[in-house]
């Protein structure tokens, strides 16, 4: 623990986050078949891409469970904003809802949604960055789920491990582009719960290219 | 839940029956427990014997073969591709999977839990009836049957195809009194039912102090209210009026107040000046000027061709008449009810052209027109299964002659067949291309010389023979002398019956076009497994059962019933045993008749050959189904009659 924690204002841990953390005392078993796993694919529309200064405005997910997108898991919430940031409801036409969620309500709700899963994202790092920053003030300073980036695993599935980053247009592993390439018609873009799903199906379609190339268990897929 | 995701869900099931017949209600929570599942190419579903799982599957992309071994080798039996629902086993009672389901191409799934579905199985009976029709994919142990496919196809029509409207939107003109006749209130009865007969109509409406419709009474009224009941014509007519009466603006356009009148089963609709019956009477419809004024009423069209002679309004009146089968056929009506009716306008003009003929040849020849002869429709015409204005194929048979008139009564025919076929062309009609009509001198003969053709086609019963028998075989009398036709038919029998073998050449002939295996995309799917891009309805549905039902009645000698599906009615009357194959058959053949009169009309053309891709989902299964019968009665007539010993 570094000294500087001493000025840093502590947040209390919810129960949620209680409960949550206790899910990863056990870890997921090497050998688990990669039709046997469950994922939460999720997706986040924020008001920018500074992690620093922009939040969180909505929040999609659907869940795969063992091979499955299952409709009845999916989620979709407006996150209750006090910032209104113009340019963002350019990109995104998300204005202020009435249903939109306090931010409270949400997090209680997502670390159960979250669970165990395997968290899975297109350009995984963002979204976790910024639902870290959310949850931050509840008590959880990092989200404990394993991480599967889709575009990661596309340029492993396409180009092998390990490959040169240099020669790869990282415009094709958009995930239009993917879409597009993985014969997903392409909907909803640009709302979360449409982001999440378009990912969930690239997923799906990438965990069975991934089998014919030899990822066949959790240990394979998280590169143990 | 996510909305966006449900909906998604939803927007693709919306376009596949049966989802299309759920209410946004029900799609709704089906959306919601829907799972998406992706297979790659080569792995397998289910197989064969697996339990049923609790889901049943659509398919979203990619394409899926039902599959069974055969002795050592995977046939396929059914090909899926997008919006196909298969794998309903567990709906179906919960009985192992029949055939294996392997996925061609990599196939992403939607399974729709049973559950869920089991309820709107109950509840909604066009969901039911999809299943119960066998429309989904492999549901080749439920035998199909035809008649839910029916009854399907009359739920599952698209409401947008439904033209009954615009069909009197186009010559919406209506033309009705306005001059009304009326009576005040407390007028007598005996006044009013005098004014009635002087004006000459059927009803008349009581009118208040300023003119305004309080009731009306019609003849029925009179009949019912007065006469029956014995009340005194002296009574106020109040006491007999319907009251109070439907009105409607004026202005209204025709198909509103049509409609009006169709709800509310009114023989009369009063118009008044602001629709109600708060204002002044301004006219008064009638059915019978609805009846009128859609000008294509079957009987209304018969009345107007008995009224001319004139070839060109023959040609309009005929035209007329394809609008009213295009108006039947998607209105479902009874594909009987309007072969006959059509049949009827047909031969109606051939009888006009006839005696058009007649007027202008007999002067010519006084002893040839008084030879009995009769005029005789052929092939699809002959078993009035004729719809559209297809080829012509007719004939003309003439009772003998003298050596001495031979000559001249054969010119007297000759010429007045050319003068028929004349005015048939005009009408609209095309020429059949390989002259099957009455002015080729060959099929325009007296009796004997008919009955040494089917001498000649019994006993040697070559390919061209065999052709020439299916035309000529179906012949139907439309003018003259019926005896002549019923003759015919007699020595037909008689031929045959000194050679049965003919019938096993006949059976073979009628084996000759297997029907398909059903559709994959947009090609026909052969039994071989080959794929065509377009399907000839005639060759490969129609006419193997137009053969096998006129095979059948031959060999049962039964004379008279020409109608490819009035035959399999008697057949499966004559064969109790047999009963359902034939009613299946005959029901398969309607279906291919309204679907190739659909579009024909559709396309402008004959409606022989149909793409694929034209065809719904369910126009496909439908189809497919149909072919069942076909297959089947094939088998039946292989074996029957022997024809593995004739050399194909």
């Amino acid at each position: 623990m570094s000294w500087l924690d001493i000025f840093r204002k502590k947040a209390n841990k919810i129960p949620e986050v209680e409960h949550y953390e206790s899910l990863f005392e056990v870890d997921h078993a090497k050998n688990t078949a990669l039709k046997e796993l469950s994922f939460v694919v999720l997706d986040t529309e924020t008001t920018g891409l500074d992690v620093k200064k922009d939040h969180v405005l909505a929040f999609g997910g659907v869940k795969i469970i063992k091979g499955r997108i299952k409709v009845d898991t999916s989620m979709e919430s407006l996150l209750f904003s006090t910032k209104q940031n113009v340019s963002s409801i350019k990109i995104h036409e998300i204005i202020q809802s009435n249903d939109a969620m306090p931010i409270d309500d949400f997090v209680k709700e997502l670390l159960p949604y979250l669970g165990k899963h395997i968290m899975v994202a297109h350009h995984a790092g963002f979204d976790l960055a910024m639902l870290e920053k959310l949850v931050k003030p509840y008590g959880l300073r990092k989200i404990l789920n394993p991480i599967v980036d889709t575009g990661d695993l596309a340029i492993r599935i396409e180009h092998g491990v390990p490959y040169d980053p240099n020669r790869i247009n990282l415009e094709n592993y958009s995930l239009d582009a993917l879409c597009e390439r993985y014969n997903i018609p392409i909907h909803d873009r640009h709302t979360a719960a449409g982001d999440a799903f378009l990912t969930a199906q690239l997923l799906l379609k990438l965990l069975k290219e991934a089998e014919k190339r030899g990822i066949k268990t959790y240990g394979d897929l998280m590169r143990y | 839940m996510s909305n966006v995701i449900v909906n998604r869900v939803k927007e693709f099931l919306f376009r596949y029956p049966p989802f299309s017949f759920l209410s946004d209600e029900l799609l709704e929570s089906v959306a919601k427990e829907v799972e998406l599942m992706y297979f790659s190419r080569e792995e397998y579903i289910f197989r064969k014997g697996n339990p049923a799982n609790p889901h049943f599957f659509v398919l979203k992309e990619g394409s899926v073969y039902l599959t069974e071994e055969d002795s050592g080798k995977m046939v396929v039996k059914d090909y899926c591709d997008e919006g196909d629902v298969f794998g309903v086993m567990a709906l179906l009672g919960n009985r192992p999977y029949v055939l294996n389901a392997y996925a061609a191409e990599d196939s992403l799934l939607y399974a729709v839990p049973v559950d869920i579905f089991n309820k709107i199985l109950k509840e909604n009976s066009e969901v039911s009836l999809y299943f119960a029709a066998g429309f989904a994919a492999g549901q080749v142990v439920v035998r199909t049957d035809l008649s839910q496919s029916q009854k399907a196809r009359k739920l599952f029509r698209d409401a947008n195809s439904d033209h009954g409207l615009s069909l009197f939107l186009e010559n919406g003109k209506v033309n009705f009194p306005t001059d009304v006749v009326s009576c005040q209130q407390g007028a007598k009865i005996s006044e009013a039912a005098r004014m009635m007969h002087e004006k000459d109509v059927g009803s008349i409406v009581v009118l208040d102090v300023q003119e305004h419709p309080v009731g009306i009474i019609t003849d029925k009224d009179l009949r019912n209210r007065v006469v029956a009941t014995g009340l005194s014509v002296d009574a106020k007519v109040e006491e007999i009026m319907t009251s109070p009466v439907m009105t409607m603006h004026h202005k209204s356009n025709f198909p509103s107040l049509y409609l009006m009148m169709i709800k509310h089963h009114l023989h009369h609709l009063v118009l008044t000046e602001d629709g109600t019956d708060q204002s002044k009477i301004t006219g008064i419809l009638s059915d019978h000027d609805v009846f009128l004024s859609q000008g294509n009423s079957p009987a209304v069209l018969i009345h107007a061709l008995m009224n001319t002679w004139d070839v060109e309004e023959m040609k309009v009146i005929r035209d007329r008449a394809e609008n009213l089968l295009a108006y039947y056929l998607e209105n479902e009506v009874a594909i009987d009810f309007i072969a006959n009716i059509i049949s009827e306008v047909n031969d109606v003009i051939i009888r006009r052209a006839i005696l058009l003929a007649k007027k202008k040849l007999d002067p010519s020849y006084p002893k040839a027109a008084k030879v009995p002869f009769c005029f005789l429709s052929l092939g699809s015409e002959g078993r009035q299964e004729q719809l559209l204005r297809t080829d012509l194929d007719n004939a003309l048979v003439y009772e003998d002659v003298e050596e001495a008139e031979r000559e001249n009564t054969k010119a007297y025919f000759q010429q007045l067949s050319d003068e028929v076929i004349k005015v048939l062309l005009a009408c609209g009609f095309h020429p059949c291309p390989s002259k099957v009509m009455a002015n080729n001198s060959a099929w325009c003969n007296s009796l004997s010389i008919w009955e040494s053709y089917f001498n000649e086609w019994v006993n040697l019963p070559d390919e061209e023979s065999l052709i020439k028998a299916t035309i000529f075989f179906d012949f139907r009398p439309v003018f003259g002398n019926k005896e002549l036709a019923e003759a015919m038919t007699r020595h037909i029998f008689k031929a045959i019956d000194k050679r049965e073998v003919f019938m096993s050449f006949l059976a073979n002939n009628a084996l000759l076009n297997p029907p398909p295996l059903g559709f994959f995309r947009n090609f026909i799917v052969e039994k071989s497994g080959e794929h065509k891009d377009q399907f000839d309805i005639k060759l490969r549905a129609m006419l193997p059962l137009a053969d096998a039902a006129r095979l059948l009645i031959l060999s049962h000698r039964h004379m008279g019933v020409n109608n490819t599906f009035k035959r399999f009615e008697v057949l499966a009357e004559l064969e109790p045993q047999n009963a359902e194959l034939f009613r299946e058959a005959g029901k398969a053949y309607e279906i291919f008749l309204r679907l190739r009169a659909l579009e024909g009309i559709g396309s402008d053309s004959s409606g022989r050959y149909i793409s694929p891709n034209s065809l719904g989902k369910l126009q496909r299964r439908m189809l497919k189904n149909a072919f069942s019968p076909i297959r089947q009665i094939q088998e039946m007539l292989a074996l029957r009659f022997q024809t593995d010993f004739i050399d194909r």
